[in-house]
Order: C-alpha cells, then sequence, then structure tokens
C-alpha cells in the first residue's frame, strides 16, 4: 500500500494525515512550551545571581571607600600622632637587613645554679 | 504491524470515549441515547483545554510578575554616570563611584501632603521648603533630592511615607577627604570630570569599568602634604605648592597645594582653596632659576663651574641695579656663584650667553609655554615680549618671568635625568614600559655637572637645611621677591616667594631612580625660629628636607652614611635626629 493511501485513510472519521499532524503539533507545543519554561527558569535564576552580584558589588564599593577613608595617610598620621605620640621614623631608626647582625646583641649565657650547702660535689 | 493496521485497532474504551465525540449528536440521536451524555463529553474534553490554558496563564504570569527582570536585575540600564575607580599607583583607591539614591515625590498618592512634607523636611535636611511645596502641589511624580546615602534612604524608607519612591543613582566618593584634593580633582553629578586627575582622564573614566591608576604614591603624597601644610600654617603663607618626581620616567608622586579643600564639598568649598598652586599658579621663582642659568652657560660652553665672574660691585643693567644678598669676596667661581647664590655672577652669566642662547635653551626647558601636562589646569607663564639685556640680566636670576611650579619641576627634571626633557605625567607607567622618548635639551655631562652643583650647594651653600643624612640631596634655594602694586618692595616688609628644587640621590647613576622634591611657599611671615628670616634657605628648605626624609623608605633610597657625614655636619645630625622622640 502507498504511503499516500494510508494518510488518506479515515480512522473513525478522522485522516492519517490529519492525525499525524495533530499528533507532531501537539508534541512540538509541548517541547517548545517545556523548553521555555525551563529556559525562563534558567533566566530567572541567572537574573538572581547577577542581582546578587549587584547588590554585592555595590557593597564591596562603600566598604573600599570606607577602607580608603580609614587607611588615609592623613588620617592614620593624625591618630599615631594623637593617640600614640609616634612620629616619622628618623634616620637612626632605620636599618638595613646586613646591619641586623651588628645590633643583636649575644644573650648572655644563663649563670651557674648556686651549689647548696652541705649538698652533693 | 503496519501504521494502518495499528490505525485501524480497536481503541481503548477512553478513546472510544474521546474519539466518539465526532458526529456524536448524530450517533445520539440515531440512538436515542440521552444528549446529557454528549454534552458531558464535550464538557471534559473542553476543561482539559481549559486546564491546558489555565497552566500556560500561569506560566506566562509568573514569569511576568515575579521575574528578576521586573526588579531591575541584569536587563536594566547602565547607571548614566558611572564612572571608573581612580587609584593610586599601588591600587590605593583615590575616587570612587558609590551607590546613592534619588527621591521622588507622587502628590496624587498623598492623604495628608502635610504630615509628608514635615516628615522629609526633618529626614533630609538639604530640601528646600519652597521646592518641596511646588512639588506637593504639582500633579505628577516629581525629582526632589538626589546622592542620598543608603543610611538616609534606608532612614527614609522606614518613615513608610506614600508617595515616596527611591531610584538608584551614582555618587562620587573621595575618600581621602582634602589629601591631593587639587591633584585628584573632582566630577559634576552628571559623571562628568571637572578638575584635576578627574578631567584630565575623562574619557578613560567613563569608557572604563577597570580602575584608572594614576602615578602618584599616596604615601609620598601623604608626607609631601602632611610637611607643605606643617610649615604653611607655622609661616601663615597665603599659599604654597609642591611636587615630587621621578624624574627618570617623569611620573608624578606627589602634587600638593595648600590650602585645600575637600573634593566631596566641592561645590561648597571656598573657591580660593580649590586653586591648584602647582598648575594654575604663576611666580616668579628667584634663584631657583639660576639651575636652568647654569645649565644653560655649561651647556653651551660659555663658562664652566671653574670660570671666574666679577661680584665685586653691584652690576648696572639699564635702569636696573642688580645685588647681591652675601657679599663672599670680589671673584667667585660659577660654581661659587652657584652656591652663594650670586645674582650678579648668574647676571653676568646670562648676559655672556647673550638673548638667542637664553632664548634656545629656555624655550627647550619649556619655560616659555605651558608645563605638558594631562592637567587641563597647567597654566601659560608670563614672559617678556623682547629679551632686552635687562630682561636676560633679571631672567637669569628668576625675575622678568613667571612660571607654574609645574613647569619648573619639567623643566628641571630635563637638567637632572641626563639631559632629555619629557613631560611629566599622572598616569602609571606599565611594570616594564619604557618612560617617554622625550628630546634632547644639554649634554648628559652638563647633567652630571649639574648634579654635582646641586649636590655642593647642599654641603656647603644655601642649601645645608635640605641635608638627609645619608640620602646625597642636592639642591637650590630660592627667593624671590614679589611685585607690591607694580614695585619690588625690599626690606622688612618684603613679600617674598621662598622656593627649593631638590633633587635626591645626586650620585645615582642616570639608569636609575632619582627624585625630584620642590616646595614653594608664597609669602612666608617671620618666625622667631627663623630669626625673622624668610628666605627659602631657612623656610622652604628645612620641608624639603624634611619630605625627603620620610618619603626615602617609601621609594627604596637607601642611606649611605659616611662617617663624615654625622662629624662634620651640625645640620646633618639635626636632621638625623630631629623625627626622633
Amino acid at each position: 500500500m502507498k504511503l499516500s493511501g494510508v494518510l488518506g485513510q479515515r480512522v473513525r472519521g478522522f485522516r492519517v494525515v490529519d492525525l499525524v499532524a495533530l499528533v507532531i503539533f501537539l508534541a512540538l507545543a509541548l517541547t517548545v512550551y517545556a523548553f521555555k519554561t525551563s529556559a525562563g527558569r534558567e533566566r530567572t535564576d541567572i537574573s538572581h545571581v547577577e542581582s546578587q552580584i549587584h547588590d554585592e558589588t555595590r557593597q564591596v564599593k562603600l566598604l573600599r571607600a570606607q577602607l580608603a577613608h580609614l587607611e588615609s595617610p592623613d588620617r592614620l598620621e593624625k591618630l599615631a600622632t594623637q593617640y600614640a605620640g609616634q612620629a616619622p621614623v628618623g634616620a637612626k631608626q632605620e636599618l638595613t637587613p646586613e646591619a641586623l647582625a651588628q645590633v643583636v646583641r649575644p644573650i648572655p649565657a644563663p649563670a651557674p645554679p648556686a651549689a647548696k650547702p652541705g649538698g652533693q660535689p | 504491524m503496519s501504521l494502518a493496521d495499528a490505525l485501524a485497532r480497536p481503541l481503548s474504551p477512553v478513546g472510544r470515549w474521546i474519539t466518539g465525540i465526532e458526529h456524536a449528536f448524530e450517533r445520539a440521536r440515531h440512538s436515542d441515547k440521552a444528549v446529557n451524555d454528549t454534552r458531558l463529553r464535550i464538557f471534559f474534553v473542553l476543561a482539559l483545554f481549559g486546564a491546558g490554558f489555565v497552566t500556560l496563564g500561569l506560566g506566562a504570569t509568573r514569569a511576568a510578575l515575579f521575574s528578576a527582570y521586573s526588579r531591575g536585575g541584569a536587563l536594566a540600564a547602565p547607571i548614566p554616570n558611572a564612572r571608573a575607580e581612580l587609584t593610586d599607583r599601588n591600587g590605593q583607591v583615590l575616587a570612587i563611584d558609590v551607590p546613592r539614591y534619588a527621591l521622588y515625590l507622587d502628590p496624587h498618592e498623598l492623604v495628608h501632603p502635610a504630615e509628608v512634607r514635615a516628615a522629609l523636611l526633618a529626614a533630609v535636611p538639604g530640601i528646600a521648603p519652597a521646592k518641596l511645596d511646588r512639588i506637593l502641589a504639582g500633579d505628577h511624580r516629581t525629582f526632589v533630592v538626589g546622592a542620598l546615602t543608603p543610611d538616609q534612604r534606608s532612614h527614609i524608607h522606614d518613615l513608610a511615607l506614600p508617595g515616596v519612591s527611591f531610584e538608584e543613582e551614582s555618587g562620587r566618593a573621595y575618600p581621602l577627604d582634602d589629601l591631593a584634593a587639587h591633584l585628584i580633582g573632582f566630577s559634576s553629578k552628571d559623571g562628568i570630570g571637572l578638575a584635576g586627575a578627574e578631567k584630565a582622564f575623562d574619557a578613560e573614566i567613563r569608557a572604563d569599568k577597570a580602575p584608572v591608576a594614576l602615578s602618584i604614591d599616596l604615601r609620598v603624597q601623604g608626607a609631601l602634604q602632611d610637611e607643605l601644610d606643617a610649615a604653611s600654617q607655622a609661616l601663615g603663607v597665603a599659599g604654597a605648592a609642591g611636587i615630587v618626581v621621578n624624574v627618570r620616567t617623569g611620573e608624578i608622586l606627589a602634587i600638593s597645594s595648600f590650602p585645600s579643600f575637600d573634593a566631596n564639598a566641592a561645590g561648597t568649598a571656598d573657591p580660593a582653596t580649590m586653586v591648584n598652586h602647582a598648575a594654575t599658579t604663576v611666580y616668579e621663582p628667584g634663584s631657583v632659576m639660576k639651575v636652568f642659568t647654569l645649565a644653560m652657560g655649561i651647556d653651551a660652553g660659555v663658562a664652566t663651574p671653574d670660570t671666574m665672574f666679577d661680584v665685586s660691585h653691584p652690576l648696572v643693567v639699564g635702569s636696573q641695579t642688580i645685588h647681591d644678598y652675601d657679599h663672599d669676596g670680589d671673584q667667585l667661581s660659577l660654581a661659587h656663584v652657584f652656591t652663594h647664590s650670586s645674582n650678579i655672577g648668574a647676571a653676568r652669566l646670562g648676559l655672556l650667553a647673550g638673548p638667542e642662547v637664553m632664548s634656545r635653551y629656555y624655550h627647550a626647558f619649556g619655560l616659555f609655554a605651558a608645563a605638558p601636562s594631562e592637567l587641563a589646569e597647567s597654566a601659560r607663564p608670563l614672559t617678556p615680549k623682547a629679551l632686552t639685556p635687562n630682561i636676560v640680566a633679571s631672567m637669569s636670576f628668576g625675575h622678568a618671568i613667571s612660571v607654574t611650579p609645574l613647569a619648573i619641576a619639567t623643566g628641571m627634571s630635563a637638567i637632572l635625568d641626563g639631559g632629555v626633557y619629557r613631560p611629566l605625567t599622572l598616569k602609571k607607567l606599565a611594570p616594564g614600559q619604557a618612560p617617554a622618548a622625550g628630546r634632547r635639551v644639554i649634554q648628559e655631562s652638563t647633567s652630571r655637572t649639574m648634579l654635582d652643583l646641586m649636590r655642593m650647594n647642599v654641603v656647603e651653600g644655601t642649601g645645608t637645611k635640605a641635608d638627609v643624612v645619608g640620602l646625597r640631596v642636592g639642591g637650590k634655594t630660592g627667593t624671590a621677591t614679589k611685585l607690591v602694586h607694580g614695585h619690588y618692595v625690599e626690606g622688612r616688609n618684603a613679600l617674598n616667594l621662598a622656593s627649593f628644587a631638590a633633587i635626591f640621590p645626586t650620585d645615582a647613576p642616570f639608569s636609575a631612580d632619582r627624585y625630584l622634591t620642590l616646595i614653594m611657599l608664597d609669602e612666608p611671615k617671620p618666625v622667631a625660629a627663623d630669626s625673622g628670616v624668610t628666605s627659602g634657605a631657612f623656610t622652604a628648605a628645612p620641608v624639603a628636607g624634611k619630605v625627603i626624609n620620610r618619603i626615602a623608605p617609601f621609594l627604596g633610597v637607601r642611606r649611605v652614611i659616611i662617617a663624615s657625614d654625622l662629624a662634620a655636619k651640625p645640620a646633618a645630625r639635626a636632621t638625623l635626629g630631629a623625627n626622633e622622640q
């Protein structure tokens, strides 16, 4: 039997070709819907993450600005002078790594324990 | 089984029930069954379709109402006034965008406008009552105030005022307040750079998301500004400027101007404090110009450091009589003309060179034009119309020409970096990036001679107060009497521009980094500690020494201390212990 003959047949009043087209149409519609729904969900998730990144970036910027203010040399110097009595380092306070050995004093050897009276020699 | 056979197979009862809808009415009439049964079948099929549509509808509704897009996520419009971060050469933040909010008010949504008015005025003091009244009387949603901080927004939001809404915008924050304010500059609320680096690199800052790194070192900037501010306040100056430059690369490491201002409140700052004296104000620089004069004379072969000059009597040139502040012998070698800062000797050298040579060299040093800089503030000098003998003599010791400190720093960098003139830059050079090519203006040997002369001047000349133990500092003092109502006022009522140009370490090879520190104090007042002397040697030179003493460790310049440093020079010993507890 030829294919055209099969497709032209009627099953319970419906042409086979119509039934096949309907099945294909429904399968396509459902597939597209499933994919669209899935993609929409993914997009929502991505958007949610991007929104989180945006918020975090905003927060990071605020914190960076705050940190820069707190670490300002001007501010630190005033605080160091006011509360710790510190001042810029002078030449005598600088040391090269090579000169470290000169300033490290040898640790004195511990004194021997005094002998107890009447003890063992 | 063929397709035809499969389709011809009897259907299940449910299948028969569904497919039986076709001709259902005819069959119902034919079989005299109740029509209700057929209607029920139709209703059931419609219910299936209905359920399908409801499912689709719910999905669409969910996507429409609960998608993150509607909350301004990835598809939100970019903030129009966004600008990239500005950082120093080590990544320290100088300027940064922070979230700010604009407050809008919709009068239609207000039930009790008076209450909203009172609450807003109390919560945001910056709102003008008249403006708020106009908005409340209007008929559409209107911008009320911008640049609200997140805390302010949160506070207003918590008031739950009807009709009030917020829109995010970008605000520019300058976390260092007044530190480096002139150098960093500021931008408008629209995100357009208006001054300083914000204006100089506006296109790059607006185009890039990556931070824009400047050449400055915040540690050096902090030390320079601290010392300059301290001296300026102690000496009651009218203004002051300081610059630190790496002369090998042409990178500016610090620029400071006194008085300063808070860039976060640039709109309300006193305009006088916003002037960048380092780049904008032109001064008659005084004797620091002798660096240029001697470099010219030596390089052109007019004289050598050993050439003798007669300084026994004041020099009369045209209507002008040129004096020296100190008289130390009738004949001075050129080297001693420099270390004694002899105006007569410098003027004689200038006259020997002549106007053509002077014009050629001063043009080459960039003294007859605005300093080539990214800063739009870089001002043009005031130059004489013609180089008459009188003018040539005056220019030789820093009068008759007014230039910016930035122009002096640029020209002097050329003299002290081996003789190559290159524009100073505020952009950090990438690691391994070669400095700009530049153009040769003097021979390398002349540059070395000038370094030696400047070192000699600090060891035994007018610049001893700038010496710092072990750092091989060289320098030149400058004291220019200022014009008052068109006349130079001498004596105790004189108004001076005191300056000092320092270079360290003077003995480094030209391939190594070397740093220029320029200090200018405008109208320092006499103080008892300096016996009332307001010359550059007593006011600006110590500031330069203190700055160098503090920044050398940051710049990796090691002290080379020899015994004579500590034994021979009381000034050096004083500097050595100056900052110690």
